[in-house]
């Protein structure tokens, strides 16, 4: 175990090592000039050229990258000109490791920026994977024992039409009809469990989650369902009944067990992704939360940001991919880690 | 139509009381191309203490006549008639729970692949326990002891350590010996071994069947096994019930059924059982054609499509009509549904030459008997 | 990558436009009914789709921040007004100085004295040095990135280093701080700015832009203060500003009304909360449904087109003002022959680009690059002269005296979307008729980065611009001076690779002009020469479609750039 660990987790920082290279490597070869782009109208060649120093876009990429690497280990300051931070001491920011950098377009280090939209994303997340795992496996459980009924086929037939649904029409219907035409929701304003309690926290996470959870939940049903009809065609589950435990008893213990264990692969990793950023959702609902800074950051051209999320992002997956691995070693007995 | 009642005698012949008879049994699955009737007219008996075989090729029904018997076709639009009468109840009329309340208690199941037949995420000890807190009130405490007996009983070695094993730390032999002792540990009357050797190494196949009948023994219980093994059934079975496209097509004594078979199908398996010991001349051979549709069986006799010797009955009885379950030539227990006149003489004449030509003079001799006792 | 490379440009597309300064004859709704004029007190909510880039106020380069600013927050030696008459709208107000500031040395000199009282939110006085430092800071352009620093760099009287940038080089290292201190120069109260070149509209300029806004060089972080608010003006900011949602903007006890002479801050609502972020789709939902706080709600987010059936329901809140830009299409002046240009001008179907892209609702048509709201504007006669609906006949008998042979292969660019390529099929089917083959090349998001390219070989395109401050100064040399665009500065803004040099002297003497009116009527000359080599063809100028929440008093005017005039907003009926 702990040397699979330890396998795992040093294949994952290379991967992260990799990717953040690339990334840089993709962004430099862009053929959009940056400095151009943030300097704007009326700019000179000279002075996109300083556009390009304050943006910390002016030594080349592998320096850059070193830098943003070294970051990580040791920490940063900023601006990255060591005459401008003597000769200016005021305009230092200082960026502990790990230091993803500093975000000229929003004037303040990715890890500020990371810290205040984590918490949105990860409630967001949070929420929306109960609802979604509550509900899909409620549904879908209850399909796959009315198997053939007119309720299995409509429980089937909806997840479908829902799974069908892009995510920002499921917002952009709830925000229009539910908060603003119907007046039955106040428009959700992410409040955190500090400022509103948990009440104002929930209550304002409802429609967001809802609308993440929606597509997962159609899913969900399917896979549930699927799942759970695998699991009762099982010999082990003949064998359940035909030692005399009732039909409740053999879904509950017996079949669920059976059919949950791939969902906890797929739910970790849904929600590793999520914990990304739910792009969409956070865009539809103006959550600040990380999908939607990322947005932001590819629209105005942010690199140290879009670096900085693409690999807190991948480090999620990495982690989640590790942690369903150890999970479902213990969930499974038949899984050896080695 | 062709549902004789006639009870098979036992091969005992004393009037032992009867522990199971199931009457016209029949099982019928409604699918959107029509009516399967997987199981149509079967009536059998057995006694506390005595085996059953049920042969046949799969689909025949013998495994849903057995799920019928344990009620666990619910779910499955199923539509079961007849009469299952365990000790004087009748299984069918049982309401679901009370159904449930019998399973595992008063009839068990031991099933042919032991690795699927039990859950891969639980101990077997805790899969064994189950069985027997479900109908037991006991504590947890009890209930394992009881599991750990039961492990022991079945020969399983150092049982309180592999309690909490996995099955798939156990091997196959193990697992189906842990099959049996959860299947027994509510000491049932009746016990259904579904080809419960058919996924075991053949070394292993025989130390099970042994310690079956050691525990019947034990437990005076009845056993109904199910198998295409007509070795298996030589060595277990006190009587045998033949089955083809869900109707019994011979039913006799062990003995006499595998000494004399009278149904063209019956010599069809016989003659698909290799003999080890016997000699190089002895021919396999295999039963043409495949099993029938279930949906649209052929008319007459279900058989007569693949049946070799139908041309010597007249009138083309085979395709037309289909024959009763009657008493042969060699006496009321010896039931049929052939309607070939002297099929013990062209079993001895046409059919055993072939496949065990140096039994074929001595007609009476012990023959196929010996071969599964070889296997061992 | 892909993807976020297109919006990255779409971006750059927007920035170009929105970052257009002055506006506008603002030309207010006349079937405005006013359901009463709006009220000291109450909370005004204030929604804006797209994150503020900055509210340091020598970043700040578009046009509806610097009116936010200008009305709220930072006071300037001049300001304009809230007279919704174009000439009127356009002409400086005192504000932190005595009086518009004196020119002298034909213009290569102002001086600017400031009033008694003023003073910064902090209580303490606001003084010239706070003036000087301000300006220092656009000197810093490796830190105070984004803002209109172009033009002071390349005025102010400071030797130029080798890259031709100023040899001072800011506040931070303050390497050449002794030629700056002798460019800007403070006596007491007074501060003196000196030129290199003369500079007559210098007080237009700053009450437009606010390069010279002044700083107080304690509060100056940087780039981290880009977010900081230090007020002069009648509000402050309460706590801190989030760039992802906004931040509230509260009464400022040390703002003194008496030391206001200008109309510009009636300042009525006690509060006013900006929420960043909101999709302006759901803005306008609420406000058209009139839930909650959104019969308090003003966005400086255009009404889109798709909700222009609702207008008639809210007509008494409902403003459609013209914008502060121009849009026209470019020729490549270096591969289409004059009379070809001339052809493809004679036969523009203005009145179909206009149905196509929304109607009159969504423009009004334009004589000339430069917006009718800017001083001086005339409307060109040469492009007076071309029908709306374009004389496909004419040009191409244009194109049969010049011998061209038809028909003849033109490509127009443009960035691609459903409304602009409805828009460029009535071009073409006017131009087709004159006897042109037109192929459409709509191009993604990388359209302007495209056209930039000094060796593109586009035949026509589609570009929009406004005017920084409201003078053709702003216009015509940014976008067809070939000295600043193809040789030396490499602005790049000069699509149609125009190289006149008969337009390039009369901007150089229009620059050196030393009154204004003398240097307005030179630079309508250059915009006829233009013309007259058909270097573009004017389209429309946009309307905006403003509607706010039933409880708000509205207003724009060519001072707030036709965005919303927080300077005259009020709420009414109570608030919310």
């Amino acid at each position: 175990m702990f040397a699979f660990l330890v396998r795992r987790v040093f294949a994952g920082v290379i991967m992260l090592i990799v990717m953040s290279l690339v990334v840089f490597g993709l962004f430099f070869a862009s053929p959009v000039d940056v400095a151009a782009f943030a300097c704007g109208k009326n700019c000179s060649p000279a002075i996109k050229e300083q556009t390009r120093k304050a943006l910390g876009y002016d030594d080349p990429t592998l320096v850059q990258w070193k830098d943003f690497m070294v970051g990580i280990a040791k920490g940063r300051e900023y601006p990255n000109d060591p005459e401008l931070r003597e000769a200016a001491p005021q305009l230092v920011a200082s960026c502990d490791a790990p230091c993803f950098g500093y975000s000229q377009v929003n004037s303040r280090t990715v890890n500020e920026e990371i810290s205040k939209a984590f918490p949105i994303t990860v409630s967001l997340a949070v929420v929306a994977l109960i609802i979604w795992l509550t509900v899909g496996i409620a549904l879908g459980c209850i399909a796959a024992l009315t198997k053939g009924s007119f309720l299995d086929r409509g429980l089937v037939g909806i997840s479908l039409v829902f799974y069908a649904f892009p995510t920002f029409f499921i917002g952009l219907l709830l925000l229009k009809f539910v908060s603003i035409k119907w007046g039955l929701w106040d428009i959700p304003e992410y409040t955190s469990i500090a400022d509103g309690g948990v009440g104002a926290w929930l209550y304002n996470l409802i429609l967001p989650s809802v609308t993440l959870a929606v597509v997962f939940m159609a899913a969900y049903v399917r896979m549930t369902r699927a799942f759970v009809l695998e699991a009762m065609s099982e010999d082990y589950i003949r064998t359940a009944h035909s030692k005399g435990l009732s039909r409740g008893r053999v879904l509950r213990k017996h079949t669920l067990r059976a059919a949950l264990t791939p969902l906890v692969t797929m739910a970790g990793l849904d929600f590793a992704g999520l914990l990304g950023g739910a792009i969409i959702t956070e865009y539809v609902f103006n959550f600040n939360g990380l999908g939607k800074l990322a947005v932001d950051a590819n629209q105005n051209y942010d690199l140290p940001t879009i670096i900085g999320l693409v690999v807190l992002a991948a480090s999620f997956v990495i982690l989640m991919n590790i942690i369903v691995d150890v999970l479902y070693a213990v969930i499974d007995p038949r899984v050896r880690l080695g | 139509m062709t549902t004789s009642v006639t009870p098979a005698a036992t091969s005992a012949g004393t009037a032992a009381e009867t522990f199971l008879s199931v009457r016209d049994l029949m099982v019928h699955f409604p699918t959107s191309d029509g009516l399967v009737k997987s199981v149509d007219g079967l009536s059998f008996d057995l006694q506390r203490g005595q085996t059953l075989g049920i042969v046949g090729e799969s689909g025949s029904g013998k495994s849903v006549s057995s799920m019928a018997i344990m009620g666990l076709h619910w779910g499955t639009g199923a539509k079961i008639s007849g009469q299952i009468v365990l000790d004087g109840t009748d299984l069918l009329e049982l309401t679901p729970d009370q159904m449930r309340r019998k399973r595992g208690q008063d009839v068990a199941m031991i099933f042919q692949d032991p690795l699927s037949a039990m859950h891969p995420y639980f101990t077997v000890g805790n899969q064994i326990m189950e069985a027997y807190q479900v109908h037991n009130d006991v504590s947890k405490g009890d209930a394992k002891k009881r599991a750990i007996e039961m492990l022991d009983r079945v020969g399983i070695p150092n049982p309180d350590r592999r309690f909490s094993d996995y099955p798939h730390q156990f091997s196959g032999g193990m697992r189906q010996r842990a099959m049996i002792a959860m299947g027994l540990i509510n000491n049932p009357g009746l016990l259904i071994a579904d080809e419960p050797t058919t996924a075991l190494d053949v070394t292993v196949q025989a130390q099970i069947l042994d310690l079956l009948q050691d525990l019947q023994r034990e437990f005076n219980s009845a056993i109904i096994i199910i198998t295409h093994d007509l070795g298996v059934v030589a060595e277990m079975a006190d009587d045998v019930l033949v089955m083809y496209a869900g109707r019994a097509v011979e039913h006799g004594p062990c003995r006499e059924l595998l000494t004399h078979p009278e149904m063209p199908y019956t010599w069809g398996l016989l003659s698909s059982v290799p003999d080890v010991t016997g000699d190089t001349d002895a021919r396999l051979i295999p039963i043409p054609g495949s099993p029938p549709s279930l949906l649209n069986p052929p008319t007459g006799c279900a058989f007569h499509p693949r049946c070799l010797h139908r041309d010597k009955v007249p009138g083309d009885l085979c395709r037309t009509t289909m024959p009763d379950l009657v008493p042969g030539q060699r006496g009321a227990h010896h039931t049929k549904r052939c309607h070939l006149a002297d099929s013990d003489s062209i079993y001895q004449t046409e059919v055993l030459p072939e496949i065990a030509p140096d039994l074929a003079e001595e007609p009476a001799g012990p023959l196929v008997g010996e071969a599964p006792e070889e296997q061992r | 990558m892909a993807s976020k490379k297109k919006r990255m440009l779409a971006v750059t597309a927007g920035a170009l436009l929105a970052s257009t300064v002055l506006a506008a004859c603002g030309s207010g709704d006349d079937d405005k009914k006013s359901e009463g004029a709006g009220e000291t007190g109450g909370t005004l909510y204030f929604n804006v789709e797209k994150p503020i880039d900055h509210w340091d106020p020598q970043r700040t380069y578009v046009g509806t921040d610097i009116s936010k600013q200008s009305r709220l927050v930072y006071r300037e030696l001049v300001t304009f007004g809230t007279s919704e008459d174009a000439v009127e709208s356009a002409k400086p107000l005192p504000d932190l100085a005595t009086d518009t500031g004196t020119a002298s040395d034909g213009g290569k000199v102002w001086q600017f004295t400031l009033r008694d009282g003023v003073k910064w939110e902090d209580g303490s006085d606001i003084t010239c040095e706070d003036l000087k430092y301000g300006l220092s800071r656009n000197f810093a352009t490796d830190v105070i990135v984004g803002g209109p620093a172009f033009y002071i760099l390349s005025y102010l009287d400071i030797p130029a280093d080798a890259d031709g940038t100023p040899q001072y080089k800011g506040p931070y290292t303050k390497k050449g701080q002794d030629l700056f201190d002798k460019a800007v120069t403070c006596d007491g109260k007074t501060i003196t700015y000196n030129f290199n070149k003369p500079w007559p509209d210098f007080n237009l300029a700053i009450a437009a832009l606010h390069f010279a806004s002044p700083y107080r060089a304690e509060k100056d972080q940087g780039d981290k203060s880009n977010y900081s608010v230090f007020s002069s003006g009648p509000y402050k900011l309460e706590g801190t500003w989030e760039k992802e949602s906004g931040g509230t903007f509260v009464r400022n006890p040390e703002y003194d009304k008496a030391t206001d002479d200008t109309d510009s801050r009636n300042a009525l609502p006690d509060k006013i909360v900006f929420k960043m972020g909101t999709k302006l789709e759901t803005t306008y939902d609420a406000i058209l449904a009139n839930k909650g706080d959104a019969a308090c709600t003003v966005s400086d987010n255009r009404l889109p087109p798709s909700k222009f059936s609702e207008i008639p329901n809210v007509q008494d809140r409902y403003q459609n003002p013209d914008s502060p830009y121009a849009d026209y299409l470019w020729f490549n002046t270096k591969k289409l022959p004059l009379e070809v240009r001339q052809a493809l001008a004679m036969a523009t179907n203005r009145e179909g680009w206009i149905a196509a892209g929304g109607g009159e609702r969504a423009y009004t048509p334009a004589y000339s690059v430069v917006n009718p709201a800017v001083a001086g504007y005339k409307e060109v006669p040469t492009y007076k002269d071309i029908p709306l609906a374009g004389d496909p006949d004419a040009a191409k008998k244009i194109l049969d005296e010049a011998g061209i042979k038809t028909p003849y292969k033109i490509e127009i660019r443009y960035p691609q979307s459903e409304t602009a390529d409805k828009q460029a099929a009535a071009l073409k089917d006017t131009w087709d008729k004159a006897g042109f083959t037109v192929t459409l090349s709509p191009e993604g998001d990388v359209y302007y980065s495209n056209i930039q390219k000094p060796d593109h070989n586009y035949d026509v395109g589609w570009a929009g611009w406004g005017a920084d401050w409201p003078s053709p100064m702003t216009v015509l040399p940014p976008l067809f001076d070939s000295r600043a665009n193809i040789q030396g500065g490499s602005l790049g803004q000069d699509y149609g690779k125009y190289e006149g040099k008969a337009f390039n002297d009369k901007i150089t003497e229009a620059q050196n002009a030393t009154d204004l009116d003398t240097q307005i009527t030179l630079l309508q000359e250059a915009d006829q020469i233009l013309a007259d080599d058909m270097v573009y063809m004017p389209l429309e100028i946009a309307k905006f479609n403003w509607v706010t929440g039933k409880n708000v008093d509205f207003h724009t005017t060519p001072g707030s750039n036709s965005f919303p005039d927080l300077g005259l907003i009020g709420l009414r009926n109570g608030g919310c």
